[in-house]
């Protein structure tokens, strides 16, 4: 894990004083709110339907124990003793006051945590793979990478005020857990023929209004040239983007109105002139942040634990916990734990004050203390013995944070919608809930296997609902909440925007179609096929004709 | 109509009422009037030390009781609908009643109802 | 005449604003340091260098600096435009003036320039400030000098956190 030493805490505490110098100047009248916004905005506080949100940054979704302990005292402190888990990998608190802010800032600072830069016109938390120094699938770390842009993009004089947000994702295995193909900029950790280190380079993907998936502007970019192509980048966008108009000013319109190739000889032609010695991290640096990633703590252990297996067939709910929730992590003997914040009544993605504290004691206890966020709202404990299974799922299970349901069709992402965000135009939770009560059976589940079901109360798609396998968009029609239903999305490797399966339905509607269509997957499927791949095989049809059977 | 914002330090929602903010919907100033509303915004917007965002919001009458018409509004006046502890109904008491009625969706558990503008 | 902050290696202060700003279509006042758009300069570069003022050029967030290569030798300053301070086009522009082009004249920030930006204007390269919200040479310094590190190069050319003591 990246340990911060006295130079990066006193950037932390130096940005809290900044900000608390701020505050002090809104609140006695010296600065307007519209030079107020974008300052707080870089801060992570946002004003919300009920109260202000502060987005807490978790960079690449890594947090230890200390970190843990204390998004739960602020929860407790500050907040309504809880808080939700983003598909950023952040956490946010939704109940947050203006007055408070700059302490928080301070107690944030405190265990090497902050929110710069988690909303505003700038470079928003770079994420990455969760699995990422555990799994055997990752062609390098992507930590490693993920910690160099960090440190770049904090701050960076030039590209703080953009035409808009700015999000870069990085992922090293042919899995892609990172949604890469629907960033502004993607990286995927390659290797040459050679067998250097490189990154594939995908430009211009996004959701929203106009989804894109990414284009790949350079095949293989050498990694010691990472930062150097990303200033490139970078300043082609700020000073071609579009600021007339803020639903055209994101990467991927410039991307798709000059064409990829353009747009790749623009930054080539850009990136010529950049002094790589003076822009690209120094070996020496690149060396300090990779030694902070070699995972000490690994023992040596057989690949099978006798107990473990015992246990597992004396269970079936460690059984079914472990079929769902836990995969192989490159050392023998351990394993790779996802914890689902998607319990069947809980508001997806939230953990509250007991939780978080459940979370560190059993990170301490038994995952090395290490906790990770995925895109997916939910968590990974990534280095578990397999022996220390059954007491950790004893340990979630007693907090409600062993539902089997990773996947699967119960864990869905939800953004907090109308109910807490000023954006929305509808409410995601209760239709979260409506579906998840509805495939309650966990035999029906796992039946069903992996399906994918987001949800976005607006058209910003912070639910990432275009890159569903089912997307749900929430919609405003007459006064009244409407859901339109997508098909055939994915934000994998795969990567896809989701088709309209047809008119908006009403709430009560949605969990009654949903049911519909996983009947029709149920009996079109062929061999292991998932729900997506059955759709992308037999088509729209089949599922609409299912939906809107009965005309309304 | 009626005048709503957020107070700048706190962040909760509040209703205009004569040159006060208050906390509840129940108590908020009705204006009929489109100056006399405008006047109020411009008294509203000039105190921006104390509120922030503030607009006007359309209010209807029903058996029973006043509520704001947009369903986005009545969810500022009383919380989240995941959790009915949280926000202003929390309070509970009869002006939440009455809003929460006033709409006809009063949530039971397990059921979304919704909301529809007249 | 308004108030320009001006950086020396002393630090912030308060100086006399000099040049006047020429619009496009106005008679350039006699005996007067001046300022002038791009497109000016390129139409008539060689008569305002030629009439014994000194010559800044601004530039507009649509402008290329790099059309100003030529000319900079012979330039007193460039001022570098924020219409709004949200529009971010002059970090870019003042960066390249610096890095790219070398210049070490006077880079002016004018505009909508505002003390919570004096950061990341000073860290781009720019070393004078003509301010919209009335700071003074110390608060503007005050605002700019919040952070004992940075974590990447940029035009003003301090140390990033790399290169620190602590991580060599």
């Amino acid at each position: 894990m990246y340990r911060y030493d006295a130079i990066d805490k006193e950037l932390l505490t130096d940005r809290s004083n900044e900000f608390r110098h701020q505050v002090a100047r809104r609140l006695a009248g010296e600065l307007s709110e519209d030079q107020f916004k974008p300052l707080r905005l870089m801060n992570g506080l946002y004003l919300q339907l009920h109260a202000y949100m502060l987005r807490v940054c978790i960079p690449y979704g890594t947090l230890n124990v200390a970190q843990v302990r204390r998004l739960a005292w602020i929860a407790r402190t500050y907040d309504k003793d809880y808080g939700h888990f983003t598909t950023r990998q952040n956490i946010q608190f939704h109940w947050i006051k203006l007055r408070d802010a700059p302490d928080i800032l301070d107690a944030l600072a405190e265990v090497d945590l902050h929110a710069i830069q988690t909303s505003g016109n700038c470079i928003r938390n770079t994420t990455s793979d969760p699995r990422a120094g555990a799994t055997a699938e990752e062609i390098d770390d992507p930590r490693v990478w993920s910690e160099a842009i960090r440190q770049w993009s904090t701050l960076h004089p030039e590209f703080s005020y953009l035409p808009r947000k700015f999000k870069i994702a990085v992922t090293a295995s042919a899995k892609d857990r990172t949604a890469a193909r629907v960033h502004d900029i993607g990286l995927a950790l390659r290797r040459g023929r050679d067998g250097t280190l490189g990154f594939e380079v995908m430009v211009g993907g996004g959701m929203g209004r106009t989804p894109f998936i990414g284009q790949t502007i350079k095949e293989f970019l050498p990694a010691t040239r990472l930062l150097s192509y990303l200033e490139a980048v970078l300043r082609v966008y700020n000073r071609a983007g579009r600021r007339d108009n803020i639903y055209k000013a994101r990467i991927k319109i410039l991307v798709s109105s000059l064409g990829a190739e353009e747009f790749g000889r623009q930054v080539e032609e850009e990136w010529a002139q950049i002094d790589g010695a003076r822009a690209d991290l120094p070996d020496t640096e690149l060396a300090r942040i990779r030694a902070a990633f070699i995972q000490p703590g690994l023992e040596v252990l057989p690949a099978v634990s006798d107990s473990y297996e015992a246990a597992r067939a004396a269970n079936p709910a460690l059984a079914r916990f472990i079929r769902n929730n836990v995969s192989a992590h490159k050392a023998p003997g351990y394993a790779i734990v996802d914890v689902s914040l998607k319990a069947h009544d809980a508001t997806p993605g939230d953990a509250n004050f007991d939780q978080l504290e459940a979370i560190a004691d059993l990170a301490e206890r038994f995952g090395l203390g290490d906790i990770r966020v995925t895109h997916e709202q939910n968590l990974v404990l990534p280095h578990v013995k397999q022996s220390d299974l059954p007491a950790l799922f004893e340990g979630l299970a007693a907090v409600g944070l062993a539902t089997p349901n990773i996947n699967l069709v119960s864990d869905i992402i939800a953004c907090p919608g109308l109910d807490y965000c000023a954006l929305a135009n509808a409410r995601a939770i209760p239709v979260a809930q409506s579906i998840a009560q509805r495939f309650l059976d966990a035999d029906r589940a796992e039946l069903v296997g992996e399906l994918k079901i987001k949800i976005s109360g607006c058209i910003n798609a912070c639910g990432h609902h275009h890159v569903g396998h089912i997307g749900i968009l929430g919609v405003d029609k007459k006064g009244e909440e409407y859901y339109q239903l997508t098909l055939g999305g994915s934000g994998a490797e795969d990567a896809s925007i989701g088709k309209i399966l047809g008119p908006g339905i009403n709430a009560d509607q949605v969990a009654p179609a949903v049911d519909r269509l996983v009947e029709v997957y149920l009996a079109e499927r062929q061999g292991e096929e998932r729900f997506l791949d059955t759709y992308r095989r037999i088509g729209m049809t089949p599922f609409k004709e299912a939906v809107y059977v009965d005309a309304h | 109509m009626a005048l709503t914002a957020n107070r700048l330090s706190e962040g909760d929602v509040v209703f205009w009422a004569s040159g006060q903010w208050v906390d509840q919907f129940a108590e908020a100033e009705l204006f009929t009037e489109e100056a006399t509303a405008e006047a109020a915004v411009a008294l509203a917007k000039a105190q921006n030390r104390v509120v922030v965002d503030a607009y006007l919001i359309d209010v209807t009458r029903s058996e029973q009781g006043l509520a704001p018409v947009s369903y986005r509004e009545r969810l500022r006046a009383l919380g989240p609908t995941n959790e009915l502890g949280h926000g202003k109904q929390a309070l509970g008491g009869a002006a939440i009643t009455a809003l929460q009625a006033a709409s006809g969706a009063a949530r039971s558990t397990g059921r979304l109802d919704l909301i529809r503008r007249k | 005449m308004s108030t320009l902050i001006k950086y020396t290696a002393d630090g912030a202060t308060e100086v006399e604003n000099a040049f006047v700003y020429v619009v496009d279509d106005e008679a350039v006042p006699q005996g007067a340091d001046i300022i002038v758009s791009l497109s000016r300069i390129k139409a008539e570069g060689e008569a305002l260098l030629a009439s014994g003022v000194r010559v800044g050029v601004q530039i507009e967030p649509a402008d290329a600096v790099e059309d100003l290569a030529e000319l900079l030798p012979f330039l007193a300053l460039v001022a570098v435009a924020f219409p709004k301070f949200r529009d971010g086009r002059a970090y870019t522009s003042a960066t390249l003036l610096r890095q790219r082009l070398g210049f070490n004249g006077e880079v002016r920030a004018v505009g909508d320039v505002l003390r919570e930006q004096a950061y990341v204007m000073t860290r781009c390269g720019i070393d004078a400030f003509v301010p919209a919200d009335g700071s003074s040479a110390a608060e503007w310094s005050r605002a700019a000098g919040h952070f004992r590190h940075v974590y990447q190069t940029a035009a003003d050319g301090r140390t990033p956190a790399y290169a620190e003591q602590g991580r060599r």
